[in-house]
């Protein structure tokens, strides 16, 4: 047993938390599976790998909300991004934080589905195989050998914090905190096309969305109880999955994540149509490192940024 | 090629509003095209999506009777976005109708039958073209019972009807309110307590219907007189859409309520999950 | 059987576009989807699984049931010509022929004229159906649970298998056939095709997993609807309607009203009973509120209120929502679990 699944057995065992949110293996080679812990002896599924994408914390909130109702309190497994989910989640007043119990893991960053593709050529991987700083892929009648940054996802690549800095318990050794100097390099990029440029990007990522909801849906910072898009009177954002609305409702949702995007790649991974959703959420998260120097869940006790107002803040938005 | 997805037009001829805070209208519609009206075969118990271009549709069960010809008869509701359109509906307005859809009350084992009506608030809209049809065809049917109840006086929808009603000796008519009312010399009590009380032959074909929970506990009264579940009948209600058993929405179990139902007998939906 | 050279492929997709719209795998952003192509340079058949399914084809995501304006009201004109596909998987077109029931067949209420969807008639009426066999199938494929197999021909109008030098070419419909027999490349195989054939079959059948045997599915589920099984199959289910969107069976639609009171459209998009709002009434009250509710409704849906209707499941096993899952929810795996869940 890893010391993971020890602790998660230790934890139930003396009631620490009597519900575990952790991973498991899922039933394909690049995927794990959440998994809801309740007894100890289920310990041993907990695993944690280079697939674990999902950002737990989104089960905290949402209509999952009762999980606080029926629990006492709630252990979940976080990655240095996930936990400044749930840092914000207390900022924002929508969880205790002595309800939950956060184990931190330190995070290798996990894979990107679509990289993995590309690389294989379309073929399918059976197996994966961490070696070193490099990964392999192996499938019918071919191995692929790829440096692991090759693989990881954007968000990953660009990740400052891997390891969890809100922690009731850590397993293994933090990374610390990474120097990431191109953090905002893929904004800055984008913003040096020509509006037309962009807006033709944008156009063509957002034209291919099937309205399926699953970004928004696995997204931890998503948990209105009644999303703008589902609000029927007045209905504010057509329901057809024609490029307009499909626009409106991705941009709404980011402007509705500025200050709260933790950069977590779960919108990312969940597209089942692969949309670059990222850019325009990371464009977001530099706005507000540069109006108001502020990072989404990093420091519990801060303000949200967009609920609170200072004198000197930049206005030149009102002056156009 | 048939295309039950069109709406054909009618014209609104009389509207009226049926209770004191105004969130009741029943619409007298007629139909604009001659072969509309001649295609327009319907009988009690049966719906229609009740359209407002540009809004969306509704279902709404069909009040008028088809003894009455030339006109469609709904009583709406104002809760949603269609519904609240439809109350600014002014008489000459055109309007949308789909139907007739879905099942019917079952006409033929009602005759030679004593009936048992039970209904509740404005649920009554395709209770009152069952008792308008057969007080049309009365040879038909043995004796006729109506139990209807509404919160106070007010909220009871046809009024005039139910004094006419009331005024017969070949049907006899049990209102009851909620509360006591100042005035109200008829009876007070909620509908499943009444059901318990008026002395039903368990012998007759019962049809219920009203707000979920009064057929929650009008049910157990009825099995508890003597009813059989195959001869107690009810209409469902679920959110609808396509209303020709595609579109999924309406779904209990394998049924659909828009092709299946919306009238089901207590037999059949102890079969299906999801029914209450 | 006829056969022709792989190279003569674009020869006789321009043959069938003389007669038919023609719809293949193209490239779509980053992904597959089933597109009109005009010529064969746009198909992409890279992947097995295109990521989008093919109902798109004749139940588009979004169909305008008509328009409105002052003069009255406009159905859309049918098509000119009638649809081919080229490039379905075996389950793709069975998945076709299963919607087809639903939408042409009238709820097996056949003289029922008015439950017959006339938007699904018009562009799937004289439709010619091409469906490949698949020579390396996925391990999220699992088609052999429901009696079918990589090289299964039912359903299909022509039938392709893909050699080294050669398609071969199946008319299994009337009108397939014709098609085939009218094509000036075309040749008959001979004894050498159809070893290769057999060899053929033989190593795409290789790559199959075991099938499940789900006999007794539909009768587990029969007894399990209020079962505390659906929490935990449930319980990591994020409610997105992702399964339900790339899934070539599912086909619940809503319809909603597009512009305003005097000019507009009425159009029918996909919808998903994954999504509260798919059952919530005006009221605010909500029959199936409940997420667990709404993951029972749909296995539910699929694999036993459809074959009380149809006698059949409503899943062709084309593994499309078991790799698009986000939470890997994984249908395989949940089927397995009902039958091996004790009542």
């Amino acid at each position: 047993m890893t010391e993971l699944q020890n602790k998660i057995r230790e934890l139930l065992e003396d009631h620490t938390v009597d519900l575990v949110i952790g991973w498991e293996n899922g039933s394909l080679p690049l995927v794990s599976s959440p998994v809801f812990i309740k007894k100890a002896e289920d310990a041993g599924k907990v695993n944690f790998d280079v697939t674990c994408r999902n950002n737990l914390t989104t089960y905290l909130t949402k209509d999952r909300r009762q999980l606080g109702k029926d629990y006492q309190k709630i252990g979940i497994v976080v990655k240095g991004c996930d936990a400044r989910s749930v840092v914000l989640y207390v900022t924002e007043n929508q969880v205790k934080r002595e309800k939950v119990f956060l184990i931190g893991v330190p995070c290798q960053g996990v894979l990107e589905k679509k990289k993995i593709f590309d690389i294989c050529e379309g073929r399918e991987v059976l197996e994966k195989r961490v070696e070193g700083e490099n990964i392999i892929f192996k499938g019918h009648a071919f191995e692929i050998k790829v440096p692991f940054n090759d693989v990881l996802s954007d968000s990953c690549l660009g990740c400052r914090y891997p390891d969890a800095r809100e922690f009731d318990a850590f397993i293994g050794t933090p990374r610390g905190e990474l120097e990431k100097k191109d953090e905002f390099k893929v904004v800055d990029d984008f913003e040096k096309k020509t509006p037309e440029e962009r807006w033709a990007y944008i156009k063509d990522e957002y034209s291919r969305c099937i309205r399926c909801y699953a970004c928004r849906n696995v997204c931890p910072s998503c948990y209105c109880n009644e999303c703008f898009v589902d609000h029927n009177d007045p209905q504010w954002i057509g329901k057809t999955p024609e490029v307009t609305d499909n626009i409106i409702f991705h941009l709404i949702r980011n402007l509705h994540l500025a200050g709260r995007c933790v950069d977590c790649g779960a919108c990312v991974s969940a597209c089942p149509v692969n949309l670059d959703l990222r850019i325009m959420n990371k464009k977001v998260e530099k706005e507000m490192k540069d109006r108001f120097n502020y990072t989404a869940g990093l420091d519990i006790n801060e303000k949200p940024a967009m609920a609170t107002y200072c004198e000197n803040e930049k206005q030149d938005f009102i002056m156009g | 090629m048939c295309n039950t997805y069109l709406p054909f037009p009618m014209k609104v001829e009389r509207i009226i509003t049926e209770n004191p805070d105004r969130t009741l209208r029943t619409f007298d519609l007629s139909f604009i095209n001659e072969e509309d009206r001649e295609k327009f075969i319907y009988m009690p118990g049966q719906f229609c999506e009740f359209s407002i271009l540009g809004k969306g549709e509704s279902p709404f069960g069909i009040a008028s009777s088809p003894t009455e010809e030339g006109i469609l008869k709904f009583t709406v509701s104002r809760t949603g976005s269609v519904t609240r359109e439809i109350h600014y509906l002014q008489e000459g307005d055109i309007v949308g109708i789909r139907g007739p859809l879905g099942n019917w009350y079952p006409e033929q084992l009602m005759q030679n039958e004593d009936v048992v009506i039970i209904g509740g608030g404005f649920a009554f809209t395709t209770l009152r073209s069952m008792i308008v049809y057969m007080l049309a065809h009365r040879e038909r049917y043995g004796k006729i019972t109506v139990i209807y109840g509404a919160r106070t006086p007010e909220y009871f929808i046809f009024k005039e009807e139910l004094e006419t009603w009331d005024a017969r000796d070949d049907i006899t008519l049990h209102l009851t309110i909620d509360k006591p009312y100042p005035g109200w010399e008829k009876l007070v009590g909620f509908v499943p307590t009444v059901t318990g009380e008026v002395n039903l032959d368990p012998k007759a074909l019962v049809l219920v219907c009203g707000p979920p929970v009064m057929i929650k506990y009008t049910l157990p009264v009825l099995t508890k007189i003597g009813f059989k579940d195959e001869k107690i009948f009810t209409s469902l209600e679920r959110r609808m859409k396509c209303g020709i058993g595609k579109c999924g929405r309406c779904g209990i179990g394998s049924k659909y309520i828009c092709i299946d139902g919306p009238v089901f007998s207590l037999a059949e939906l102890n079969k299906i999950p999801e029914a209450f | 059987m006829y056969k022709f050279k792989i190279v003569y492929l674009p020869e006789f997709l321009e043959y069938l576009q003389e007669k038919y719209t023609l719809w293949a795998p193209a490239k779509s952003g980053t992904e597959t989807e089933f597109k009109v192509i005009s010529s064969f340079a746009e198909i992409d058949q890279s992947r097995l699984n295109t990521t989008l399914n093919p109902k798109e084809i004749f139940f588009p995501r979004r169909e305008v049931l008509f328009s409105y304006d002052e003069n009255g009201i406009k159905t859309p004109p049918p098509p000119e010509k009638p649809v081919a596909v080229w490039g379905l998987r075996t389950c793709d077109t069975r998945s076709i022929r299963m919607l087809d029931e639903v939408f042409s067949n009238a709820h097996q209420m056949p003289e029922k004229e008015m439950f017959k969807d006339p938007y699904w008639i018009n562009k799937y009426a004289d439709s010619l159906l091409i469906s490949q066999a698949c020579r390396q199938p996925l391990s999220t494929c699992f088609c052999n649970w429901f009696n079918s197999g990589p090289f299964d021909e039912t359903g299909s109008d022509i039938f392709v298998i893909k050699g080294e030098v050669n398609y071969y070419l199946k008319g299994i419909s009337d009108k397939g056939q014709e098609v085939l027999a009218g094509f000036a490349k075309a040749e008959q195989t001979d004894e050498k095709d159809a070893a290769e054939i057999k060899d053929l079959q033989a190593a795409a059948e290789s790559y199959m997993s075991p099938a499940l045997d789900i006999s007794d599915l539909k009768s587990k589920l029969d007894k399990i609807w209020d079962d505390p099984l659906w929490e935990e199959i449930g319980a990591k289910c994020i409610n997105c309607g992702a399964c339900a969107y790339i899934c070539p069976t599912c086909h619940c639609f809503d319809v909603s009203d597009e512009g305003k009171a005097g000019k507009g459209k009425r159009v029918r998009l996909w919808d998903a009973c994954m999504f509260q709002l798919f059952t919530k009434e005006a009221s605010g009250h909500n029959p199936r509120s409940n997420s667990l509710n709404r993951v029972r409704q749909r296995v539910m849906h699929k694999y036993n209120y459809f074959v009380d209707n149809y006698q059949k499941f409503l899943c062709t096993g084309c593994g499309r929502c078991v790799s698009v899952c986000p939470v890997n929810m994984d249908i395989r795996e949940i089927i397995k679990k009902i039958l091996a869940h004790e009542i």
